[in-house]
């Protein structure tokens, strides 16, 4: 049996529950995943300003506070919260292994998967990178693209760990493959072992969001989680057999919930076709398999089935394509609509003549999630508008906000705006473009490289 | 005045999770029953659901059944606005979809 842990679930999780799972030694391996759509346009950002940022700072945690342990007990931690750039991240982790003197510690670093400098070469070379939801073809005019990066497999986090890692950090790793590459390299499976290879992967996708497989984000356990609890879940942990077949758990003493309900919950999030389930190593389905309880806290799953992986990579391209601000309004009785109206028409003309792409007015607590799912009140006590606004550049919307606070003595009668709202900074607008890219055109690319501590 | 029967919604029979995916959102409807699941499995469909969302869903709905664990996932396309990484929701994320889903009335007469 392999016992994997699961640490972090995206860019600020916290990340030392692996703590206690490290010192009840409750798991062979822990890992650790940092990125979402979002994390890598946060990390450029990061990295415009410092060319050795770009990696995710929870790395500076675990190697300041995990790694002495995890070394300690010949416990490999996995991430790929090197993000943008592992290199950085990797030398990050070497300053803080040589201070404390884990001698012999081995860093590996995953590279080749950010193919912006490689996009221009790429599409000579004949690959269109369509876009996945509209069929497009992807053009390099237009807004800037600021990240390009494709979704690499389990393989080169297995090469690092076949040459001794004793931490791997990597880019743009797709979520499951971390998870699948610690069992792969234990049990040697096949890379066309598709049923096992499709476990691992679902393993791996029950245990990466950390707290929703544990009561976290759980409609099912709405009332059985204590409030407190929330705060302080004990972080999966899975046990795998050689034939895949695994046991979904949670850090022994910890608070949380392990059950049934929360395993549905977590095995369709983020799912399109469940028949389907395309990861870089497999196609893995989630019709086949089978759940049983296993004690508390114990859900066993079995009989998860795969297909043969695709010949091609997904990629996610990011464009800047501008900026959006937003200002609260809180209106009171009486007349709350009328005055919603004053203020809307007062803003429209107050912004006249400034370049402004897109204005859109909310009313939270009416129609903010749910659109016209419910009737509106015909007379509410208080009436809260949200109003987002957009432009290509920054100043614009500074000016729209300057604008707009410049009638606070002129607008609708008793209306209350939020100061948070007032001085919040603009938020960038990144437009995401899915597409694919054949496998040989990144492959070949992906590096592995193992350095030792002094 | 006839007396008004209260609307049996979604979320009697059934709990969820909604993620994301670009501008694509996806609904899990997980059976509290096995007769739970064969009656939303018979009543709940795509187009129900996509008329139910109104203009929270600008494409198409598709619906997945995984009879091994009693459940339905709604893929809602155009969904979010562009994404998280650009909508101007409230809830770029969607995560409040799973609600928007469990609100709606098991028989059609009741929508």
């Amino acid at each position: 049996m392999l016992r994997i842990g699961s640490a972090e679930g995206f860019y600020g999780d916290d990340v030392t529950r692996a703590l206690p799972m490290i010192a009840g030694e409750h798991m062979d391996v822990v890992c650790f995943e940092a990125l979402s759509e979002l994390t890598l346009a946060i990390l450029r950002r990061d990295q415009m300003r410092d060319p050795n940022r770009g990696y995710t700072r929870d790395i500076e945690i675990i190697a300041e506070r995990i790694l002495p342990l995890a070394y300690a007990r010949k416990i490999p931690l996995i991430t790929n919260g090197g993000g943008l750039n592992p290199t950085s991240a990797a030398e990050v982790a070497r300053k803080a292994a040589e201070r404390q003197g884990l001698h012999g510690l081995k860093i590996a670093t995953v590279t080749g998967d950010d193919l912006l400098a490689r996009l221009g070469d790429l599409m000579a070379a004949g690959e269109r990178l369509a876009n996945m939801e509209t069929g497009a073809p992807l053009t390099l005019d237009g807004p800037p693209i600021v990240t390009a990066n494709a979704y690499l497999g389990a393989t080169p986090i297995v090469e690092a760990l076949a040459q001794g890692a004793d931490i791997v950090i990597t880019g743009r790793v797709a979520d499951p493959c971390l998870y699948l590459a610690p069992l792969v390299h234990r049990y040697g499976w096949a890379w066309d072992d598709w049923d096992r290879l499709a476990s691992g992967i679902v393993c791996g996708h029950l245990l990466e969001c950390t707290g929703q497989v544990v009561g976290g984000n759980s409609l099912a356990l709405l009332d059985e989680i204590a409030p407190a609890d929330l705060a302080r879940l004990g972080y999966p942990i899975a046990e795998v057999e050689a034939d895949g077949s695994f046991v979904v758990t949670k850090t022994p003493g910890t608070p949380g919930r392990v059950a049934q309900a929360t395993v549905k919950e977590q095995l369709l999030y983020e799912m399109h076709d469940p028949r389907a389930y395309i990861t870089p190593d497999v196609v893995a389905s989630i019709t086949t398999l089978r759940l049983e309880d296993d004690g508390p806290d114990r859900v066993r799953v079995s009989g998860v089935t795969g297909a043969p992986r695709t010949q091609t990579l997904k990629v996610n391209v990011a464009r800047l394509e501008g900026y959006s601000r937003e200002l609260i309004f809180t209106l009171g009785w009486p007349a709350v609509y009328r005055k919603e109206e004053q203020m809307c028409g007062m803003l429209a003309a107050a912004w006249e003549g400034l370049p402004i792409t897109r204005v859109e007015t909310q009313r939270m607590g009416q129609d903010s999630l749910f659109s016209s799912l419910a009737p509106a009140p015909d007379d509410p006590i208080e009436l809260i508008v949200r109003v987002l606004f957009t432009a290509a550049d920054q100043e614009t919307l500074k000016m729209a906000v300057r604008r707009a606070l410049a009638l606070g003595l002129s607008g609708p009668a008793g209306m209350a705006v939020s100061g948070q709202s007032v001085g919040a900074d603009s938020r960038p607008l990144l437009g995401l473009w899915p597409a694919l890219v054949a496998r040989e055109a990144v492959e070949p690319h992906v590096g592995v490289t193992v350095m030792e501590v002094a | 005045m006839a007396q008004t029967k209260p609307v049996r919604r979604l979320y009697e029979l059934a709990y969820g999770r909604a993620g994301d995916k670009g501008n694509i959102a996806n609904v899990s409807v997980i059976a509290r029953s096995s007769d739970a699941y064969a009656e939303i499995k018979a009543k709940i469909s795509a187009e129900r659901v996509r008329t139910h969302l109104g203009p929270l869903v600008q494409g198409q709905v598709e619906r997945f059944e995984l009879d091994n664990i009693e459940a339905l996932n709604f893929v809602l396309h155009d969904a979010l606005d562009g994404g998280a990484t650009r909508s101007l929701r409230l809830d770029g994320l969607g995560k409040s979809l799973g609600g928007a889903v469990l609100y709606m009335p098991v028989d059609e007469d009741e929508s």
